[in-house]
């Protein structure tokens, strides 16, 4: 932020203002920063958070340290704007059979410290992920792999155990952690000051971070890409507050989000003065329910709360009309794997509702149930008008309960919940909604739904190497699951990005992508 | 009641007709006091009657401070939410008051090590930026209605237990104590209804400053998110949700913003009549 | 607390303070004395801070891995940063570092940044902002409880007295919106968001700061005005003024040199007490602004279990006010004319 107040003043001095006017006059121009210039700079704003914790890719797990990780690595792959997987790092890549990947990697890539990139790297960064001492919150991502075979410095073979089919989404630069990290670099500084000092082959290196307040990136000169980056310089702060983001850019503090609160998109979209990208996002709203405790141990129980709610009404309170009702965990944006038939159990039907709930065991009433959520803001309202309108429909006895995020976190995993609300916000992959929410080993199962025809389904899944077919299995995999009540889905939201006009060149991807932008903005 | 507590009202009452501030911050109190009860009973809504076709309405004549986002009438959670807040900060100032006023005065009245240990705790407590204490507590214990009670209550409580010691330390010595220790009266009868009496103006006038002050803290506290919690309206809820939107739908904070600057006014001007009726200085000066 | 320190009467004051036994003669010792109950209760609070901390629930381990943190992952940052250990050795640890002046390293929301390092770069800000939310309330409160205490009774006095009980009565972060509403978004006069720190531009921050800086003078010139009001009327009122005015001397000179001086010591005092409210209570319109404070810094590290700079801030605040305290019992001392003259 400490160009903003300098180039308001500035923008005082044109308009005739008052008392502001006299403070702008006054102003020796001395103090306006050199490198700040009208082109020079992106001002970019993450909304909603000040918290990072590391630059490291395969440390990271929270969504804004993954925002400026895309800006300073790349990985072998990308997506491009229609959500194919194309490549980054790697030149080319192809299936050489059921279970080995074969990439050529690109030539004369270069890391910020200088180095280039050769194949050591890409083996070493995947290694270091699979190694237990590390102990990176992203193992998951690479633990299908067997091994990493170098051919030559620009040729490596990725082997799994058995055909892994996420295994090319996993090697995005995405929420994935596998962005390709130099080995010289990480060896000689250890993985604690790589996570401050970190060096990739990305658009933009790192000046200076400032725990809670912001980051500062420089351009660097030797990126591959021709012609990018644009800007010299980009200024990363983290805003505490969402709806400060959009105070910042209307007040022209900053010239882009990586948010909008929902409920100022309306007027937003009707500011001529500012840009707005939105699109249905890769993420997933659902209440969690605990099938080891009564009364979610009874599926007819889940049924009748699935069915007693309007989640169109949800999506009109908590989200300002901003996102689509629900009836499954994949979002539409996955759509070879989206089923666009609503799914009955996961549909307001208060008749059906009231009927199933005479079936079950709790038919004569279960005391309170408590709901879990966190935050100040929208997450609170996704349960308050859960709870509301189940309870209108079925005189069940639903509460809100509101804790810190990582206390609702730590309860789900062991076990200590009957009901919460819980979501995930982009995952690239089906199996990353199936597999691992859903599967009864998926780690992101916290609920104890076990089914072993979705299972098995799952496994196929997971091994199917043609599109087409591995979408119908987990559109069959989804009924499965939806028709057991498993988890409440309730909608899936847009995705914003504000910006001033003058911002051009960022492509809005569903998963929330950010940083792997700055490289291709230019400021018109 | 004893003689000279009766006295001691009448006089009070006396007083008050000439006082215009605190007559008027009585009113202010009162009129919120009744608005919150009874007026809340006569909204045609309920607090948590959503009406999803009427969603972020402006002020009309049917919701005169609008709807929220969940197309709930906000003046009647805005009635509902200050009884809460009322309650809360109640609850909390009663607490800091009779813990701190028992444990002042028999410190005072005691002395010695006790004393020493009370008043460093006071210190410690008091030397602690409140807002953050408070909030540090809610972190510790967890959000919920009941933790902001007890946050407040240990931010209140030094002020309480400083004043009684002090007041206390005053009155040991006045005759009427010294008489009653002669006669032997047992120390909780002597504190109770010898000191208690005497140093009870200034404790009282603390009170209804502290309960403005626990309605702000509540009001803060709920606003970042750590305080009472929906659907439980209270001020501090009712501003956190409506500042979400604000831009779409000012009123929702702007007019909850208002209806807690009056509960406020009316507090802070019947404490500073109170105070200025108790201070037997003033009195004296308005007297002559 | 989101409220400044409101101002006892006067006689309250006098005998809340001068209950003391100590009160009388402010020696050396006296204040030797002091200095040592303020070391004891600087530790004590540390002690109870992190006694309290580690028996709530909630892990550092999770706030820095995420809702993604497998169990190895966790094991392997506890063990890392000693939180497997017993609680005393832990405490020990920190302790022996902190009195050596090390106060160690962020654990989770700067991860591995040393702690002072991050006091450094909030102090300065901290300090800004409150001086100049001071400079701007004694300001507006010397012109305003002036005129009301010289205009008593009229309706100068009746309006700056309207004036100070409602600005005592607005919740200080909903007047901010109100504020930013108005001023940044309206008007566009100030920035809305976004605070430059004093140490990289002097104007810069005066120019962001000038919002927040409002919305926290507000209440304290209230409280300010109401102060200095009632005690120049005391003041006045003194057996001193009406001698020294039958002696001849001018209105003006009365006034400057027996009255406003008699009463500057209860209204440098009712500033000192700000120092809280400055250091903490501030937090939310630190928020609303995105200003770097001391007290966010504390509430940020307490949400995200960082222990240590939960301490450091601890020691920080601790030490502050105490220091506050003891300047402004100095001021006083200084101010009294019985000891000057």
């Amino acid at each position: 932020m400490s160009t903003s107040a300098k180039d308001a003043i500035r923008r005082r001095t044109v308009l005739s203002a008052g008392a502001a006017v006299a403070a702008a006059g006054v102003l020796p121009l001395g103090l306006v920063r050199g490198a700040y210039g009208a082109t020079g700079t992106l001002r970019a704003g993450i909304a909603g958070y000040n918290v990072i914790n590391t630059l490291d890719p395969g440390k990271h797990s929270l969504i804004p340290e993954a925002y400026v990780i895309w800006a300073l690595f790349n990985a072998l792959l990308k997506f491009n704007e229609k959500m194919e997987v194309v490549p980054d790092l790697a030149e080319s890549f192809s299936v050489k059979d059921r279970t080995t990947l074969a990439f050529k990697l690109r030539k004369g890539v270069k890391f910020h410290d200088g180095s280039e990139l050769t194949a050591d790297d890409v083996k070493f960064t995947i290694e270091r992920l699979q190694s237990d001492k590390y102990a990176s919150p992203n193992k998951g991502k690479v633990s299908a792999i067997q091994e990493v075979k170098i051919l030559d410095p620009y040729s490596i073979e990725i082997v799994t155990k058995q055909a892994f089919a996420p295994l090319l989404a996993f090697l995005t630069n995405a929420r994935t952690g596998t962005q390709i990290v130099p080995r010289k670099a990480v060896e000689a500084m250890g993985d604690d000051a790589f996570a401050r000092q970190p060096i990739g082959t990305g658009a933009y290196k790192i000046k200076t971070w400032k725990a809670n307040e912001s980051v500062s990136l420089v351009a660097h000169d030797g990126y591959f890409v021709k012609g990018q980056p644009a800007l010299a310089s980009v200024e990363i702060s983290l805003i505490a507050e969402e709806s400060s983001g959009v105070t910042a850019l209307k007040g022209g503090q900053i010239d882009l989000t990586s948010t909008a609160p929902f409920a100022d998109v309306p007027a937003l979209e009707q500011d001529k003065s500012i840009k707005i990208l939105k699109q249905p996002g890769m993420n997933c709203r659902f209440i969690s329910v605990n099938h080891r405790k009564p009364p979610f141990d009874d599926v007819h129980f889940r049924r009748a709360i699935s069915m007693a709610f309007d989640r169109s009404a949800m999506v009109k309170v908590v989200l300002f009309g901003e996102g689509v009702p629900s009836h499954g965990l994949i979002p539409p944006s996955l759509a070879y794997a989206y089923d666009p038939k609503p799914r009955e159990t996961a549909v307001f039907n208060a008749e059906r509702a009231k009927a199933e709930l005479a079936k079950s065991k709790y038919a004569s009433g279960f005391g309170e149930i408590p709901c879990l959520t966190w935050g100040s803001s929208w997450w609170k309202r996704i349960v308050e008008v859960f709870a509301l309108q189940v309870n209108q429909t079925l005189g069940t006895k639903f509460t809100v309960e509101v804790n810190e995020a990582n206390t609702v976190f730590q309860r789900q995993k062991s076990g200590d919940f009957l009901a919460s609300v819980w979501g995930w916000l982009g995952p690239v992959d089906p199996d990353e909604y199936v597999g691992e929410i859903l599967s009864t080993k998926g780690w992101r199962n916290f609920y104890g739904y076990s089914n072993p025809k979705l299972d098995e389904l799952a496994e196929q899944g997971r091994s199917e190497l043609d599109l087409a077919k591995r979408g119908e299995i987990y559109k069959a995999a989804e009924n499965i699951a939806i028709e057991d009540a498993a988890v409440l889905p309730c909608f899936c939201s847009n995705i914003h990005n504000l910006m001033t006009t003058q911002v051009q060149g960022f492509t809005q991807l569903p998963y929330s992508n950010f940083g792997d932008q700055f490289a291709a903005i230019r400021m018109g | 009641m004893s003689p000279r507590r009766r006295q001691l009202l009448a006089r009070l009452a006396g007083s008050f007709r000439g006082n215009l501030t605190a007559t008027v911050g009585a009113a202010i109190t009162l009129f919120v006091i009744v608005a919150c009860s009874l007026g809340a009973a006569l909204m045609p809504y309920g607090p948590d009657h959503a009406d999803f076709l009427a969603l972020l309405s402006p002020p009309s004549l049917s919701h005169p401070f609008g709807t929220d986002s969940f197309g709930r009438d906000v003046l009647t959670r805005v009635l509902y939410g200050a009884r809460v807040s009322l309650v809360v900060s109640a609850a909390g100032i009663a607490i800091a008051a009779a813990l701190g006023t028992s444990l002042g005065m028999i410190s005072a009245y005691k002395g010695g090590g006790a004393d020493v240990v009370l008043m460093r705790f006071a210190d410690l407590l008091f030397a602690f930026p409140s807002f953050v204490l408070a909030l540090f507590l809610m972190v510790v214990l967890g959000f919920g209605t009941i933790n902001v009670s007890l946050a407040i209550a240990l931010t209140y409580f030094p002020i309480f237990a400083r004043l009684a010691r002090n007041m206390t330390l005053l009155v040991r010595e006045e005759p009427f104590v010294l008489a009653a220790r002669l006669m032997a009266e047992p120390t909780p009868r002597i504190l109770l209804r010898e000191i208690l009496p005497n140093i009870a103006a200034p404790l009282i006038v603390q009170a209804t400053i502290g309960i403005a002050f626990g309605i702000v803290i509540e009001a803060g506290l709920s606003f970042i998110g750590v305080g009472v919690q929906p659907p439980t309206p209270s001020l501090g809820v009712i501003m956190a949700d409506g500042r979400e939107y604000f831009q779409r739908a000012p009123w929702v904070l702007t007019m909850t913003g208002v209806a807690i600057s009056c509960a406020l006014l009316g507090l802070n001007l019947f404490g500073d009549g109170l105070r200025d009726l108790m201070d037997p200085r003033l009195r004296q000066r308005a007297q002559q | 607390m989101a409220a400044p320190e409101r101002e006892p009467s006067l006689g309250w004051l006098r005998r809340m303070y001068g209950g003391r036994k100590v009160a009388a003669p402010r020696s050396l010792a006296y204040f030797a004395g002091r200095l040592l109950g303020a070391v004891v209760t600087v530790l004590a609070g540390a002690l109870v801070v992190y006694v309290v901390m580690k028996a709530a629930p909630g892990d550092p381990a999770l706030a820095v891995l995420g809702e993604n943190a497998r169990p190895d992952a966790v094991a392997a940052f506890r063990h890392k940063h000693h939180l497997d250990e017993p609680f005393a050795e832990q405490f020990w640890t920190w302790l022996s570092g902190m009195l050596r002046g090390d106060f160690g390293l962020s654990l989770t929301i700067a991860g591995g940044i040393p702690i002072s390092q991050l006091i450094a770069a909030r102090l300065p800000i901290t300090a800004f902002i409150g001086l100049y939310a001071v400079l701007i309330a004694v300001a507006v409160s010397l012109t305003m409880g002036t005129i009301a205490a010289v205009r008593r009774g009229r309706a100068a006095d009746t309006i700056a007295t309207s004036i100070a009980v409602l600005g005592i009565s607005m919740p200080d972060f909903w007047l901010s919106y109100m504020l930013v509403f108005a001023f940044a978004l309206g008007w566009r006069i100030f920035p809305a968001y976004g605070f430059v720190s004093p140490t990289e531009s002097a104007l810069g921050a005066l120019y962001s700061g000038f919002l927040p800086a409002l919305a926290i003078a507000a209440p304290m010139a209230a409280v300010f005005s109401r102060m200095l009001r009632t005690s120049l009327l005391e003041a006045a009122s003194r057996e001193c003024v009406v001698v020294a005015r039958s002696f001849g001397f001018s209105a003006r000179f009365v006034f400057l040199h027996y009255v406003f001086r008699n009463a500057l010591i209860p209204y440098v005092t009712i500033i000192g007490l700000q120092i809280r409210y400055l250091l903490g209570g501030v937090v939310v319109i630190e928020r609303i602004f995105g200003i770097q404070g001391l007290g966010s810094l504390m509430v940020d590290a307490a949400f995200a279990r960082d222990y240590p700079t939960v301490l450091a801030c601890t020691i920080v605040f601790l030490t502050i006010v105490l220091l506050v305290n003891l300047v402004v019992d100095l001021l006083c001392m200084a101010l009294d004319p019985r000891r000057s003259a």
